[in-house]
């Protein structure tokens, strides 16, 4: 396998740059500020002290003042803006006189974390007019700020976002994409190392080797890459829960556990493919396919349980969605380990699973009986 | 003939067959470019994340609180599963996952909002396993609590002996009206499948080509003159041609998901992506020395392009080094400009900045192209 230093850089190149990559691409791991656009009809000092209060808040950045619509629009079309905040005309008369102005704002769905973030905070700044507008003319009746508080704002909610509480992107995003890529790379460089045997008709040097034994020799050529998918788990596992910092809530040895098992289901995986397709390109066609499709169907984004029923079932055949549930179980909501249990057999099933495909594999690497290229 | 066209087309003929004679290129050309779209409409089928499983603790017992859960009930959102006694039992139903976020209201609810100068809390727990539960919980309780406190409001300025009608301008002095715009719907599907489809494009080209480049030099045919160039990158953008117009033309609106760009818009965004993914292709593609190497770093690449242009993830917040990075890839600027004809109704010269990024890159990409071809020739000549 030194051979060919493609298999150690694809594996280890691979990982580090994504580890690196997916780390520091996230800058604290939540949203702030989101560019947004006001367009001020109104150009009277409550306008100006509204944008300016805006502007203050950590999850907007105003990047345009304008008075004209069209403008924040076409800015918006542009990708520079994921909110359009509209104070109409007359609005600081329209308020004084009681004849309560009604704002209007815009968000874009097409980018959905700038478009939330920029909805959130707009939603936020309506609302506070109508808070700040109360507090002034309750104050003109005399009252003190502690009573007006209370009139304000007498229901109140304390979110609490469990297992990450600082609303983290990175810590829920990198948690599962760095092992997929991991499990990636495991089962695409599986099936290169069986399959490359098999392209250049090696195969036969290769399981003379092994006195012409199927078990030994598959054994003694995947231990080598075990051994270093094991290292890259661990450091994978270091790197996040040690160094990265990130919340392990529950059992962290279940957890690699997990890990582990998931790596060895991936591998696994890799061999079936290669057993039911022995011809290198079909295989790595397949397998690339199979694997790009876990990163949406573990649920990690978009939630299984929005998904389709068939959709659903087919989920539980990437080994990544196992991984994924031991991760939710063991890292976030540190649970009985009974809910992890399913999912590790489920994991091990992938494993048993190859050795189905022992015989035909074997006649393969003997006979060459598929089409080689 | 003259003889400068002849080399061209035959170069441009030559590997035409050769990507039809190639099953590997074949299905990924053309099998995996139309398969892979089906799979992810199917995959985000429900554009919207609904009946989120949400357990409730109300140790206040009261109408009060009992009104709040009938309201919010009713938003699509969520769904009240369970109700239990103590927060600990609840709990467990989170750790279990068979509720998704928890509601508490805490014994003295009722007794705070009746007294004028009292405030209650409610305590919302969400599983933060995915966002999406997040957001469906926090936003449809904040909604619900708004109109509840407007309500208190009212009631606690009608005791201070302010009229209804002063009450309800005072307590909504500027009211407000929330539009998305250009998605209404704002599913998840109708945000990340134009991104994806512009991906499928860009990730199946170009990995072809690279392919395509490797059994060349497998096969010892490697011819690296002008015409080769000119004819292979014809070849790939012919086939491509109509694989984009399907994707991004008639794929949104068969799949109903925003397509109120203009149709010759998104032609004429095609032919700079499209050259610009040849060419960039064509440069790697010098590199690979076999048909399947590079392959699992194509395939991580996936993940890495859609992550660092800036979709999924705001542009914004992404180190400026990734981002010039990003701004090499001939995706990250297609797949903006392809969001805000396709899905914002952008005009293509409101979309001007990606556009001409995309033509710079083609010429870049042609130019390093030539440069690599030269020297690969020359290396070639010099070897025999």
């Amino acid at each position: 396998m030194f051979a060919r230093p493609l298999y150690i850089f694809a594996s280890v190149g691979v990982m580090l740059l994504s580890t690196f990559f997916f780390l520091t691409l996230m800058r604290g791991g939540t949203a702030e500020n989101m560019p947004v656009s006001v367009v001020d009809l109104d150009q009277t000092s409550i306008s100006r002290r509204l944008i300016h209060e805006m502007q203050a808040t950590p999850s907007v950045d105003i990047q345009l003042i304008t008075n004209s619509y069209p403008e924040a629009r076409l800015a918006m079309q542009q990708g520079k803006i994921y909110g359009i905040f509209v104070i109409p005309e007359g609005f600081y008369d329209d308020l004084v006189t009681l004849k309560r102005p009604q704002l209007d704002f815009y968000v874009t769905n097409a980018y959905t974390v700038g478009g939330n973030t920029a909805y959130k905070q707009m939603l936020t700044m309506a609302n506070l007019v109508s808070g700040a507008f109360q507090r002034e003319v309750l104050r003109k009746k005399g009252l003190t700020d502690d009573v007006i508080m209370h009139r304000i704002q007498p229901l109140a909610i304390e979110g609490h976002m469990v297992a990450n509480p600082w609303g983290n992107y990175s810590v829920y995003l990198v948690s599962t994409i760095l092992p997929g890529i991991l499990g990636l790379i495991c089962l695409m460089l599986t099936i290169f190392a069986i399959g490359f045997e098999l392209k250049t008709r090696t195969s036969h040097a290769w399981l003379r080797v092994a006195d012409g034994n199927y078990t030994v020799a598959m054994i003694g050529k995947l231990i080598p890459y075990t051994l270093i998918y094991i290292v890259l788990g661990v450091g994978c596992h270091l790197i996040l829960y040690r160094f990265a910092g990130f919340p392990v809530y529950g059992s962290t040895s279940r957890l690699m556990f997990g890990l582990l098992l998931f790596i060895f289901a991936m591998e696994a995986l890799g061999i079936t493919l290669i057993g039911l397709l022995p011809t290198l390109r079909d295989a790595l066609s397949i397998g690339a396919l199979y694997s790009m499709l876990g990163f949406s169907l573990s649920g990690f984004t978009y939630p299984q349980m929005a998904m389709l029923a068939p959709v659903k079932a087919i989920s539980y055949m990437e080994p990544l969605r196992h991984y994924y549930l031991i991760y939710v179980n063991e890292a976030l909501m540190a649970a009985p380990v009974e809910n992890s249990i399913p999912h590790m057999l489920a994991l091990t099933v992938f494993m048993v699973a190859s050795l189905c495909v022992a015989p035909r594999l074997h006649r393969a690497l003997v006979y060459w009986n598929y089409p080689l290229k | 003939m003259s003889n400068f066209k002849y080399p061209i087309v035959k170069a441009f003929v030559a590997e035409l067959i050769r990507i039809f004679r190639d099953p590997g290129v074949t299905v990924i050309f053309v099998v995996a470019t139309l398969a892979y779209p089906l799979i992810y409409k199917a995959l985000y089928w429900n554009e919207q994340i609904t009946n989120v499983p949400v357990a409730v603790v109300d140790l206040s017992n009261s109408p009060q609180s009992r009104e709040f859960l009938h309201r919010w009930n009713a938003a699509p959102d969520i769904r009240l599963t369970h109700t239990c006694t103590s927060m600990a039992e609840a709990e467990m139903l989170l750790r279990n996952q068979k509720v998704h976020g928890i509601i508490y209201f805490p014994r003295d609810f009722a007794k705070q909002l009746a007294d004028p100068l009292g405030k209650a809390h409610i305590s919302l727990y969400c599983d933060m396993s995915s966002f999406l539960y997040m957001k469906a919980i926090y936003l449809s309780c904040n909604n619900v609590m708004l109109e509840s406190m407007r309500n208190i409001q009212i009631d606690r300025y009608e005791q201070m002996g302010i009229g209804p009608e002063m009450a309800w301008a005072l307590v909504q002095e500027a009211p407000y009206t929330e539009t998305a715009l250009f998605t209404p719907t704002g599913g998840y599907g109708s945000f990340l499948i134009p991104a994806v489809l512009m991906l499928i494009l860009h990730q199946t080209l170009f990995f072809g080509i690279c392919m395509l480049g490797g059994t060349i030099r497998e096969e010892n045919e490697e011819k690296y003159t002008f015409s080769t160039l000119i004819g292979r990158a014809g070849a790939c953008f012919v086939i491509y041609y109509g694989l984009a117009t399907i994707l991004l033309c008639a794929l949104p609106r068969l799949f109903d998901i925003p397509h109120i760009g203009s149709f010759w818009d998104i032609q004429l965004l095609i032919v700079p992506y499209l050259l610009a993914i040849i060419f960039f292709a064509l440069c790697v593609s010098v590199f690979i020395r076999n048909r399947e190497s590079g392959l699992v770093i194509l395939i991580s690449s996936s993940l890495i392009f859609m992550f660092m242009a800036g979709i999924s993830w705001p542009k914004e917040m992404i180190p400026d080094a990734w981002w010039y990075i990003a701004c090499c890839i001939p995706y990250t600027h297609g797949a903006h400009a392809f969001i805000h004809i396709n899905s914002m109704g952008a005009s293509l010269a409101t979309t001007g900045t990606e556009y001409i990024a995309l033509w710079i890159l083609t010429g870049v990409y042609f130019a390093v192209a030539c440069g690599l071809f030269y020297i690969r020739k020359r290396k070639l000549t010099t070897e025999n």
